[in-house]
């Protein structure tokens, strides 16, 4: 009874800070996490350290400049973030972007959540202690990157969208080297895939760890891979279509299984998804302007749009929310991120308790975190 | 003729006592130079190897392919201001490093090395017991890193500590009783199987053939021992920052770094010498050393191979390992053993 | 809607052994680094950094400044004769918070102010900000 009763008592559990200086977290994440021996008793993630105001400054630029800061969200899918805002932005200023440009975006956002992916991939190996999948990954990632610059200018912080269309029409060049990447990729994708899951200390690491029911998730509001790999056929591609998404054929993988293995295999099977739709873009791209001449030059800033819109797209981490409210003016009133990193940094609490240390560093290697996106 | 007794005999115009004390003086700072040169070499070897499996290029701009890099690390080391914690217990932290490096270089001392041309034996020390000595000089090392992580007052050291006693004590019995299963084959053919020469010279097929699950264990021990990847819950990077040695900096840091490259080396030459036949090879007997340091090498690009591809284990999962699967292999190990020395008197 | 299938399980130790491979195969290829200032690969044409001003192009209109992002752009006040450019002012740009948007170029009615593909313009701090002579100047010219 005594005994029982100093299990309990919190005074004699140890109080360990991860972060936000620590190798093992992603960004500048810090948990503080109490101790009973090497199991942990409570987690309390606490996060703010690269708060950057992005929101309230989107509210003092033009609805064009927002982008940059959009890009620097989720900076591993740049992408995917342009496609968010400009979904919400093209909504609330009327102007809607033409059918070429729209292909250009699928095919640009999938690309991108392929990077997303192989950059959380290789995250997740360096978790467990694997040193080289990481470069693996990262050599695949530099071909898109390289595409990236080909096309927009610059690697990662691409800036490629704007209000209305594109920056820049892609040209032979760029869908030769989008053919070529997706002739060698699904191969390269497979060894990577092998080096992890041949694996028998990593399968015994992930399998049957940081199990998130799905009532749990939903009510934390746990979006993306994480969500899918919990048995919950949601996916914002399908469930709601945005761009041209309802044309294309793919399929949303899904696992009942719950565990750590489960996002893994859901993420994997992601990227396969995203080479078969970038395969399809690619040839059912049509003619024609790619950019709506009501925004271009002088135009850009003097856009004005009244009302407000909330627009929200699958982002590689889960849905991603842009809820714009403007006033007539040149400037938005107000923007707010629904960002998925948050939501699923949130359940943390939940999947960390009573495991050991080990394992909390692989589940939250598998919640896939970009800091540019919790702290905004 | 071997290294002692040539040193003895140039400095024979002395007296006898002094002619020995000045041969083992000599002998003592040729081994020291010996593990320095391994450690560069497997420092430079581990980057090189390592940057190469990821698809880079590895050290390259100090000295002709980088061989000056270590230096300039060294260097870099030696110069680093050593910090020290505030709480720690004073004298074991300063002196944990030591323990470490030297119990290395005693362990070291301790191996067979077999002959090289005309300066015939390598061996320094010639014991009966030689096996029994080495092991204890192996299990100098984890004091060393236990008292680092205690002295240091940190709860990620104490953390990494703890762990690296859990790791030790659930993999020394496995690997002592499959040791203990080469004594026993080797006791067959030789009158000392504790000399370490002895039970490397007895060795007419190498006993890493009838003996597989030996050195599958053994392996596995080693690896542990020298504490990489997938045995470094010790020091596990992701987790602990970097266990027992967190706190550490400049060269008692370097002292930490030097001991695992060298337990790395010395692990892999201790499975070359015990269970593939370590200076015995196919042409003159004269090259043995060489023989030796080939088998080492293969052996530790294996074990590099390893570090680089396979996750952390976690630490309950290996005590379970140690205790519920190593144990009784090394024991079935044994009796095969038993069988093999009895029956067929190989 | 698929469901993903676990990988078919291996023996024990011999998927570790066909990872290991997997990995340790790796070094027969070559490596992929690029050593920079030896060996410099091609910059694709899009790819875009130092911003350059054509001075007898800009009218002084100002909207560079208004639709910088970061506030890079301020106009300054250049004494030059130029009948297009009545109130004499001119951008300067500050490399140390311009994030190449591309947004000035974009806006520019006269397309004096453009991005060029030289991106190697390492300064100290606070030597950043250049001109608008020096922006119209190319990098080799500019001593900082």
């Amino acid at each position: 009874m005594i005994q029982e009763e100093k299990k309990n008592d919190s005074r004699e559990w140890t109080e360990l800070n991860m972060g936000p200086q620590h190798p093992s977290t992603h960004g500048v994440l810090r948990l503080k996490i109490k101790l009973d021996g090497e199991t942990v008793k409570e987690v309390e993630p606490i996060i703010g350290y690269l708060h950057r105001n992005a929101e309230k400054i989107c509210e003092l630029d033009y609805y064009c400049d927002s982008l940059i800061y959009f890009d620097r969200m989720d900076y591993v899918a740049a992408m995917n973030m342009e496609v968010g805002y400009l979904e919400a932005a093209e909504k609330l200023l009327g102007i809607p972007p033409p059918e070429r440009a729209k292909w250009i975006r699928v095919i640009m956002a999938e690309l991108s959540r392929i990077a997303a992916h192989l950059v959380w991939a290789g995250a997740f190996g360096l978790d467990l202690g694997m040193l080289s999948p990481f470069f693996y990954c990262f050599v695949q990632r530099e071909k898109i990157l390289r595409i990236f610059t080909e096309i927009s200018g610059s690697r990662q912080e691409t800036n490629y969208m704007s209000i209305g269309g594109v920056y820049q029409d892609i040209n032979e060049n760029i869908i030769y080297m989008i053919d070529e990447f997706t002739k060698e990729f699904p191969d390269k994708l497979e060894e990577i895939f092998n080096a992890f899951v041949k694996n028998d200390i990593f399968m015994s690491r992930n399998k049957g760890i940081g199990i998130l029911e799905p009532e749990v998730a939903i009510n934390y509001g746990v979006t993306g891979p994480m969500l899918r790999a919990s048995g919950i056929e949601y996916d914002v591609r399908k469930a709601e279509p945005y761009l041209v998404y309802d044309q294309l054929n793919f399929d949303i993988p899904v696992s009942y299984k719950k565990d750590n293995l489960a996002r893994f295999l859901v993420r994997f099977e992601e990227m396969r998804q995203s080479v078969r739709i970038i395969k399809q873009a690619i040839k059912k791209i049509p003619d024609g302007p790619y950019f709506n001449p009501k925004a271009k030059k002088s135009l850009m800033i003097r856009l004005r749009g009244e009302g407000e819109v909330y627009a929200r797209t699958e982002s590689p981490k889960g849905e991603f929310g842009v809820y714009l409210v403007g006033d007539g003016g040149v400037k938005p009133y107000r923007v707010r991120v629904r960002s998925p990193s948050l939501k699923n940094l949130s359940v943390i609490r939940h999947l960390g308790k009573d495991v050991l240390i080990a394992d909390l560093i692989a589940i939250s290697g598998t919640i896939d975190l970009v800091f540019g996106e919790v702290d905004r | 003729m071997d290294v002692l007794t040539r040193l003895a005999h140039f400095f024979a115009p002395l007296t006898h006592y002094i002619a020995y004390i000045l041969a083992y003086l000599f002998e003592s700072i040729f081994l020291v130079i010996f593990v320095t040169i391994v450690l560069v070499f497997m420092i430079y070897l581990f980057r090189k190897y390592m940057a190469r499996v990821q698809l880079r290029i590895g050290p390259n701009r100090v000295g002709k392919f980088g061989m000056l890099q270590l230096m300039a690390d060294g260097l870099k080391l030696a110069g680093k201001e050593s910090i020290l914690p505030k709480g720690r217990d004073d004298l074991p932290f300063r002196i944990a490093p030591l323990i470490v490096f030297i119990g290395l270089v005693m362990s070291f001392a301790l191996l067979p090395y077999g002959d090289f041309y005309w300066i015939g034996s390598l061996t320094i020390t010639h014991s009966n017991v030689s096996v029994i000595l080495l092991f204890a000089a192996i299990a100098i090392m984890p004091i060393g890193e236990i008292l680092a992580g205690v002295s240091s007052r940190n709860k990620y050291a104490i953390l990494g500590a703890l762990r690296g006693v859990a790791k030790d004590v659930s993999f020394e019995v496995p690997m002592m009783i499959s040791v203990l299963a080469l004594v026993m084959m080797a006791s067959a053919r030789t009158a000392e199987p504790l000399n370490l020469s002895d039970l490397v010279s007895s060795q007419i097929i190498p006993f890493g053939i009838p003996e597989v699950i030996g050195l599958l264990v053994f392996f596995i021990s080693m690896i542990a021992r020298a504490s990489y990847s997938p045995f470094d819950m010790g020091e596990s990077d992701s987790e602990l920052v970097s266990g027992h040695s967190t706190e550490y900096s400049g060269m008692r840091f370097g002292m930490f770094y030097m001991g695992l490259f060298g337990s790395i080396f010395l692990s892999s030459m201790m499975v070359s010498l015990l269970y593939l036949g370590g200076y015995n090879g196919p042409f003159s007997s004269d090259a043995g050393f060489i023989f030796l340091l080939i088998k080492t090498v293969i052996l530790v690009l294996v074990a590099f191979t390893v570090w680089l591809s396979v996750p952390r284990i976690r630490i309950d999962r290996f005590v379970n390992m140690g205790w519920k699967y190593l144990l009784p292999i090394s024991i079935i190990n044994l009796i095969i053993a038993g069988i093999i020395t009895l029956g067929v008197g190989l | 809607m698929i469901e993903v299938k676990e990988p078919k399980k291996e023996l024990p130790l011999v998927g570790t052994l066909k990872a290991m491979w997997i990995v340790g195969k790796h070094i027969f290829q070559k490596p992929v680094t690029t050593q920079y200032p030896e060996e410099k690969k091609p910059m694709p044409d899009r790819f875009r950094f130092r911003i350059f001003l054509s001075l007898d192009d800009c009218v002084g209109c100002t909207l560079c400044e208004q639709v910088c992002p970061n506030l890079s752009i301020h106009m300054n006040k250049v004494e030059r004769e130029n009948p297009r450019n009545k109130r004499k002012i001119y951008p300067d740009v500050n490399f140390g918070t311009c994030t190449v948007c591309r947004n000035c170029e974009e806006i520019c009615p006269t397309d004096a102010i453009y991005l060029t593909h030289v991106f190697e313009t390492s300064r100290t701090r606070n030597s950043f900000t250049y001109s608008p002579d020096e922006l119209s100047l190319s990098e080799d010219e500019v001593i900082k």
